[in-house]
């Protein structure tokens, strides 16, 4: 009996070719709607997600806050004078989720090869920074252990300014003149960088590498560094990790409200994408499933109208032997035919909307198959749900006043 | 000959607002098997009414309707639906065809409401088409044929399924008289062949096509005549 009701909704359809498309169009576009959106949102996070994760290994920045008074005076110790470089060795001694602490001093100055100069930030660093940051280099090498130890005065550029300094020349080997508070440092360069792009704190392109002991002795004879780079074990640790820094700093700055230093993590810049990006999917395949319900009144509506419609043609079938679960499942099949139709029809559009966002936005393409099943699952259940209705009305009419209707 | 209808006592009331009106106030027959019967009379004489409860359409309000030997207020909606499908062969005053659907997949629908094979059911429908002229046009739809055609197809739609009585509602009150006459005329065929005929109608000319005319008047028996 259901196909054979399924054989008679297909034909009615058929005859009502018009007013079927349009009535399907609600669920083509809402199904659609649910699925390019979830794809998008998928596609989106995991592309900011891939770059998030792109910029370094677990990295946890630990800065100093600027220090900051009370009624206009200024608090006894600013606490970047603090930031030791003593304060690494005790950082991996305390915190054992923490790998590698790398000091980073930070300077600006004045870059000057031959009549170009350019002002610029110069890192002081070591080798572990390279690789934290997932930092490769281009040609030559960055700064060694021995580089450090000897507090040679070799420099490693980023990509950008080795551009902006040496145009299309090999800059491996050049000399470079260092303007730093009114004095005057020689550099050679040692290694170029590749391209990386922005980072935690900044476009590592523009910068200039030289060894930690360098900056701190040479430039600015001094005991304190900018910041630390922490790297927790693993992604896993990450938190537990900051946790530990946390404890560790407001133990040893004596600062239980954390006000004299900052922890800025990998993690919980990911976390923070992360969450942003799925309340957004969230909101927006809402919007997507009321189009879909919407939809579905829209496909009532119709059933409602074609049942009043065909209300003789409901009497001739009962006249000739139609029972009532005849009428209601060929009404049914016909609300059921029109959504999941509509619905394989707006799984295909959803998946080339998907396929035309993705190249527009530069993301991996990605069909979440629940979301397909869901979106078309949900179609079928408004089929049977807003069909019911219409069906029942169908079903339940007098033979001899159906066929008495004009 | 035996009796197809037996029918005591019948009464209809339907509950118009406050007001009950009494279509048929107890009326009382026998039709037997072969018969060709005539149900006439003027609009409001109950005529129709009879013919829904005849044609399982309807339910009496009082008496009692033998269908086959079968207690008729007895059933249920599904068993109702069973007998039309089986006994009754409804030809309409305004033919009743589906419009959208070709002449054969119009006279095949009783068969697919008893699950007829469809191999079968296509035979069949085809069958009762070629009986009544119009085994050549099967895949016609209804607005493409004449008024007269299309009262041939909803005959062969009353015939496929070879019913007990055909049930006809005025069924020349759409057509012209020439075109009327030969409806009648096929009708009178089929009467020949052992089918069992009643005919509703308000008009003298067609009734008297039959063998025997029951005259309706305020819901009861007026007459019940018969034609040598």
């Amino acid at each position: 009996m259901i196909l054979q009701s399924l054989k008679i909704a297909l034909e009615s359809l058929w005859a009502n070719k018009m007013r079927s498309f349009l009535s399907m169009l609600g669920i083509i576009i809402g199904v659609g709607a649910v699925i390019a959106i979830v794809s998008v949102g998928t596609g989106s996070t995991q592309q900011v997600t891939s770059r998030i994760a792109n910029l370094g290994s677990n990295m946890i920045t630990v800065y100093p806050r600027t220090a900051r008074g009370q009624g206009g005076r200024i608090s006894s110790v600013s606490s970047q004078e603090k930031f030791s470089l003593k304060l690494t060795d005790y950082i991996e001694k305390f915190c054992p989720s923490v790998i590698k602490v790398i000091p980073v001093k930070q300077v600006s100055g004045r870059l000057i090869s031959g009549d170009i100069n350019v002002n610029t930030t110069i890192l002081g660093t070591n080798i572990d920074y390279a690789e934290v940051n997932n930092y490769e280099v281009d040609r030559g090498n960055f700064i060694s252990e021995n580089d450090d130890d000897e507090r040679r005065q070799v420099m490693v550029l980023g990509s950008q300014l080795a551009k902006d300094l040496f145009e299309d020349d090999n800059p491996i080997g050049k000399r470079i003149k260092v303007n730093y508070d009114k004095q005057v440092y020689m550099f050679d360069v040692v290694g170029v960088m590749k391209e990386k792009g922005g980072s935690m704190g900044g476009d590592l392109d523009d910068r200039a590498y030289i060894p930690l002991s360098v900056a701190m002795d040479k430039l600015t004879n001094s005991d304190f560094v900018t910041s630390y780079i922490a790297q927790a074990a693993s992604s896993e640790k990450a938190s537990t990790a900051v946790n530990q820094l946390k404890n560790f700093m407001a133990k040893f700055l004596n600062d239980e409200n954390e006000e004299q230093f900052r922890i800025i993590s990998q993690d919980e810049i990911l976390d923070t994408v992360s969450s942003v990006t799925e309340t957004m999917s969230i909101m927006l395949g809402g919007i997507a499933a009321i189009s879909l319900l919407v939809g579905g009144i829209g496909i009532m509506n119709i059933m409602l109208v074609s049942v009043t419609e065909r209300t003789r043609e409901i009497g001739v079938r009962k006249a000739l032997g139609a029972r009532n679960t005849h009428i209601l499942f060929q009404f049914l099949m016909e609300s059921l035919n029109l959504t999941s139709f509509g619905g394989i029809l707006g799984i295909g559009f959803g998946w080339i909307a998907a396929y035309f966002l993705s190249q527009y936005g530069d993301w991996p393409m990605v069909i979440a198959p629940l979301s397909v099943v869901l979106a078309f699952g949900f179609a079928l259940f408004i089929g049977i749900f807003f069909g019911l209705y219409p069906a029942m009305k169908a079903a339940k009419m007098n033979p001899v006043d159906a066929l008495r209707y004009e | 000959m035996s009796k197809l209808i037996l029918i005591e006592q019948l009464k209809k009331t339907y509950h118009v607002g406050k007001v009950n009106v009494e279509a048929l106030r107890g009326v009382s027959f026998e039709i037997n098997t072969g018969e060709f019967v005539s149900i006439m009379g003027p609009s409001g004489s109950g005529k129709s009414t009879l013919m829904h409860i005849i044609g399982c359409l309807d339910y009496p309000t009082g008496g009692k309707y033998f269908l086959s030997g079968q207690d008729v207020s007895k059933l249920n909606d599904n068993q109702l639906a069973l007998f039309r499908n089986q006994k009754i062969g409804f030809v309409f005053q305004q033919f009743n065809l589906l419009p959208k659907t070709t002449i054969l997949r119009n006279v095949e629908l009783p068969l697919t409401y008893n699950d007829t094979h469809s191999k079968n059911k296509k035979r069949l429908a085809a069958q009762a088409l070629e009986e009544v002229g119009l085994g050549n046009r099967l895949n016609h739809r209804p607005n493409e044929i004449s008024g007269g055609e299309k009262q041939r197809v909803a005959i062969a739609r009353a015939l496929v399924n070879r019913p007990s009585i055909i049930l006809a509602d005025e069924p020349t009150g759409n057509l012209d008289s020439k075109t009327g006459q030969d409806i009648m005329k096929m009708i009178d065929k089929l009467h020949d062949k052992g089918n069992t005929i009643i005919l509703v109608t308000h008009e003298a000319e067609i009734a008297r096509y039959a063998q025997r005319v029951i005259h309706l008047k305020d819901g009861l028996i007026d007459r019940d005549e018969v034609i040598t």
